[in-house]
């Protein structure tokens, strides 16, 4: 091993000093004392070095706390106060232009219809989709598409990681969104309360991920009975400060497939977490799903902070300090939220010719549909407009019923959340004045019944 | 000269002036010294392209202006988490958690902790300078006692609690490997410093695991002192509180080495017990004599009896044969004893409402849910009941079915009381011919098909329930 190590004179740029003094003390020459003299250009006094007898020791550059402060000295080199990059001369650059690597599109065998719960559903539906990154927190009723992940994932080499809370979770997922994979978590009420700090951040810093929230009975710890409490929150209200994203609301088992699958696509388009709204009825209903005819294998974006070259230069993050920037920021994040409109998306049952036009999400849009059956075999013109996305809430679909629509129903399993979402929707669309309006609501982990929506409406009917 | 900065800070405001090369951090902070170690250390280690820094909440939010690595900020006390997410994504990335003592020591202590215990190979270096920087010199978890902040004005004192020593409680932890407390005051507690953060990102980059170094800091700022006094304040009140050196360091082979995930179709769905075989196929045609499109069912009983089990393989038998098939099940909070009630829906294509409040037909395991439900049954309807453990019911309406088999009974006298359900299903199959006896066998056999050898006894429980019912319904004249 070679003692003969290289020691350098340090020199300094004085912009560059803040006046710290800590190189000072372990100057054992004293080569280096406080100016006298103010820079004009920072309104500090730098210190002023005088090598006569330094002895390159170098504990000075070691004791500096500014990556640009002291330096050592390249040997015979003099300087002149100039441009920075010239003065430190071309420092080798090698961060390249980051690329996308695409995702691709890999063949499945065909199989038979699979008999699968709705939160089985949702768990294949991502894996479908690419995601081998699933960190999440027990919680009922969402439990059993953690534990179906936990155990195919490690088979296909991908994470199943138990958080150590529901706010670890949303940030280990914001780190693996970061990285540019796709990333997905299970939870239920109070779990998805937990994550919406992170999901502000993931809306800030534009990261792609999917929540799964199998929707429970609140307020605080309620019950585990199902109820579509958060239609409010997943609408309104995810996190501080100017968050949306697209939920999505399945009313099968094989909807949940497709839609948790979609889900990731939606998520990595818009660079923003999309919410999976699924109630606790439909987690633990059973039902036929048939697979899609590919799987994903996914890239990495542009954008991501993968750890290798191509990516270097890439940062995550949702801070801009300087208020014109985060006003510019925002103002990239609204224009985004208007081109999701697009992705807006309802479905229409027996609405032909429908007076009576029953409107509800979920596990209630199927109560309604056996109940909007009952009514057409009663001879009421009864029909069912399911919003499959309640954000964007699908509002000129619903607004081209208007024109036929005497008398709207809301149909839901909560204290008129989707409501609230439909009025201020169609207010926003511009609907100058509503049809009449009721409702039937359920709360608790109660759900309204077919019998109940059908008397309901046979009463409005007559 | 060979650093991980980069060359100019463009993202500090914008890299105008005089900011482009220099830090935010105050004269004489202890931050620059540990970036400027870190950056060193990643340069020394050649590890720069694969490096992710993970910038906290605090003074060194903006540590990604400087740094030239990947660079993501995190939310407050979540760096950890955040890292380990990256790291996970890319097992071949280094990627440093880089905090404050308010971030790591306080709001995020949960993640602190559980990360360390996880002990992946990520390396997490802990600035402790006992104040609140950012937000204006607030008591940090690390404040020692008597020393006034802004929110100890009067000085900490016991109602605020004592100095959180952090390097100790992790290296008690059983997931780090090296652990280490270092300080910047002094020319020898610089180089010792300078070596433990090369040595923690060194174990991470050899896969050898988590590495937590806490390095005493200065704020003269918030201490309100000069730097040099402040480099004196850390030695003489926080060592003694906060002692330095080596907490823990286990010599570990590399053991990080992890596979790339799998993406192969075929693997995936044989994985998730999907069959790419044709299912047999045994109706001739839909049910349609219990309901012309959608049959409702409710099964019911006590948790243990297997009545959600029997209610799948009615739906599964109802998908083979091309129908569409629902199963809602609804338990009491007990896993094993309490009620247990299924929903079941047949439809010839498609079961709008899956919910059976009024079922066709109702297979009732024990009394009180015979007594329960027996009232809701629908017109026309079916009710298959234990007659081992409840007493024939009078049906709500003379057009309803009553059949009473002995399920328990059999069930025991075939040794196994488990396929008491098995039993019912035969029962049902006899009672209403749903489905013929090879489509609920088919049903049976896929879901037995890792436990083959319990095959013939399912099969001998359907064909006795069958029988049994056949011969209720003989001496009821149905």
């Amino acid at each position: 091993m070679s003692l003969t190590k290289e020691r350098l004179k340090p020199y300094l740029v004085k912009e560059y000093c803040k006046g710290c003094g800590r190189c000072i003390s372990v100057c054992k020459r004293g080569c280096i004392v406080f100016s006298k003299e103010i820079n004009h250009l920072t309104g500090i006094a730098p210190v002023d070095l005088d090598l006569e007898k330094c002895n390159s020791c170098g504990l000075c550059i070691d004791a500096c706390p500014e990556p640009y402060g002291l330096l050592a000295m390249e040997l015979d080199e003099k300087f002149e106060l100039a441009d920075p990059s010239k003065l430190f001369g071309k420092k080798k650059n090698d961060t390249i232009e980051p690329v996308t690597i695409a995702d691709q599109k890999l063949p499945m065998p065909k199989t038979e219809p699979m008999v699968i719960k709705g939160n089985y559903a949702a768990a294949i539906g991502a894996m479908l989709a690419g995601c081998r990154h699933m960190y999440g927190y027990p919680i009922t009723p969402s439990t059993e598409g953690a534990e179906l992940m936990a155990k195919i994932l490690p088979k296909m080499n991908g994470w199943y990681l138990q958080a150590v809370s529901e706010v670890a979770t949303i940030n280990h997922m914001y780190g693996t969104a970061g990285a540019g994979l796709p990333t997905m978590t299970f939870t239920s009420s109070p779990g998805f309360s937990l994550m919406v700090e992170g999901i502000s951040y993931m809306v800030g810093a534009e990261l792609p991920s999917v929540i799964v929230n199998v929707m429970r009975g609140g307020p605080g710890l309620g019950n585990i009975a199902p109820e579509q409490s958060d239609i409010k929150f997943a609408c309104r209200g995810l996190g501080h400060g100017n968050t949306h994203a697209i939920c999505l609301a399945p009313s099968t088992p094989q909807e949940v497939l497709d839609l948790s699958m979609e889900a990731f696509e939606l998520a990595f388009k818009y660079r923003n977490p999309v919410i999976v709204l699924l109630d606790g009825y439909l987690g633990q209903m059973t039902g036929r799903v048939n697979l899609p005819a590919h799987l994903v294998k996914p890239g990495i974006p542009k954008w991501a902070v993968y750890g290798d070259k191509g990516h270097r230069g890439n940062l995550i993050s949702s801070i801009d300090l300087a208020e014109p920037d985060l006003e510019k920021h925002n103002e990239v994040i609204c224009a985004k939220y208007d081109s999701m409109k697009s992705e807006a998306r309802s479905d229409n049952f027996m609405t032909d010719g429908a007076e009576i036009l029953l409107v509800a999400c979920n596990t209630p849009a199927r109560i309604s549909k056996g109940a909007v059956q009952d009514l057409r075999n009663a001879g009421i013109k009864a029909g069912l407009f399911r919003p499959i996305t309640v954000w964007p809430f699908p509002a000129k679909q619903l607004l081209a019923l208007m024109p036929q629509t005497k008398h709207i129903v809301v149909i839901e399993a909560s204290a008129g959340q989707l409501e609230d979402e439909l009025r201020l929707e169609l207010n926003k669309a511009g609907l100058e004045k509503l049809p009449k309006m009721s409702h039937i609501r359920r709360m608790g982990g109660m759900l309204p019944q077919q019998a109940d929506v059908v008397a309901h409406v046979k009463s409005i009917a007559k | 000269m060979s650093t991980s900065f980069y060359n100019k800070f463009e993202r500090h405001a914008h890299g105008e002036g005089l900011k482009g090369n220099s830090t935010h951090y105050c004269a004489g902070c202890g931050h620059g010294l540990a970036h400027k170690y870190l950056s060193d250390a990643i340069s020394e280690l050649g590890i720069q392209d694969d490096t992710v820094l993970v910038s906290p909440v605090g003074c060194s939010v903006f540590a990604y202006y400087y740094f030239d690595t990947g660079n993501t900020q995190a939310a407050h006390g979540r760096a950890p988490a955040v890292a380990l997410g990256h790291k996970l994504a890319n097992p071949n990335a280094t990627v440093i958690s880089y905090q404050g003592d308010g971030d790591l020591a306080s709001i995020g202590l949960a993640e602190t902790i559980a990360i360390a215990q996880l002990g992946n190979p990520i390396t997490v270096i802990f600035i402790n300078n006992a104040i609140y920087g950012m937000t204006g010199g607030q008591m940090a978890p690390t404040t020692l006692m008597g020393q006034p902040t802004s929110t100890s004005p009067d000085g900490r004192k016991q109602i605020n609690g004592q100095p959180i020593k952090i390097a100790e409680q992790i290296a008690q932890l059983d997931g780090p490997v090296y652990v280490e407390r270092v300080a910047l005051f002094s020319p020898a507690e610089r180089s010792r410093a300078r070596k433990a953060i090369k040595k923690a990102v060194q174990l991470q980059k050899e896969g050898r695991g988590y590495a937590f170094i806490e390095v005493l800091a200065e704020c003269p700022t918030h201490l309100k002192i000069s730097p040099d006094k402040s480099e004196a304040w850390v030695k003489e009140n926080m060592v003694p509180i906060f002692p330095l050196g080596v907490k823990k360091d286990l010599t570990v082979e590399p053991w990080w080495n992890i596979e790339p995930p799998l993406f192969d179709g075929g693997k995936f769905v044989g994985i998730i017990g999907a069959t790419t075989d044709k299912t047999e196929r045994n109706c001739k045609e839909f049910p349609a004599h219990l309901h012309p499109s959608d049959i409702s069912l409710k099964l019911a009983g006590s948790g243990g009896d297997g009545a959600q089990t029997a209610a799948i393989l009615i739906a599964t038998a109802a998908i083979n044969e091309g129908f569409d098939g629902t199963h809602i099940p609804s338990y009491g909070p007990e896993s094993r004893g309490g009620t247990s009630y299924a929903d079941v829906h047949v439809a010839k294509t498609e079961v709008l409402n899956p919910a059976s409040p009024s079922p066709d037909i109702l297979i009732a395991f024990n009394a009180p849910s015979l007594s329960k439900f027996g009232s809701t049954v629908a017109k026309n309807g079916f009710i298959v009941f234990d007659s081992s453990v409840s007493k024939e019911i009078e049906p709500s309406d003379s057009s309803i079915k009553v059949i009473g088999v002995p399920f328990t009974e059999i069930a025991a006298g075939l040794g196994k009381m488990v396929v008491k359900n098995i039993v019912g299903l035969g029962a049902l199959a006899a009672a209403t011919n749903i489905f013929p006896r090879e489509t609920f066998l088919v049903a049976i056999k896929q879901a037995l098909k890792d436990k083959v050898a319990l095959i013939p006894l399912n099969e001998k429980a359907f064909d006795l329930g069958y029988d049994a019912a056949k011969e209720n319904m003989k001496a009821k004249r149905y």
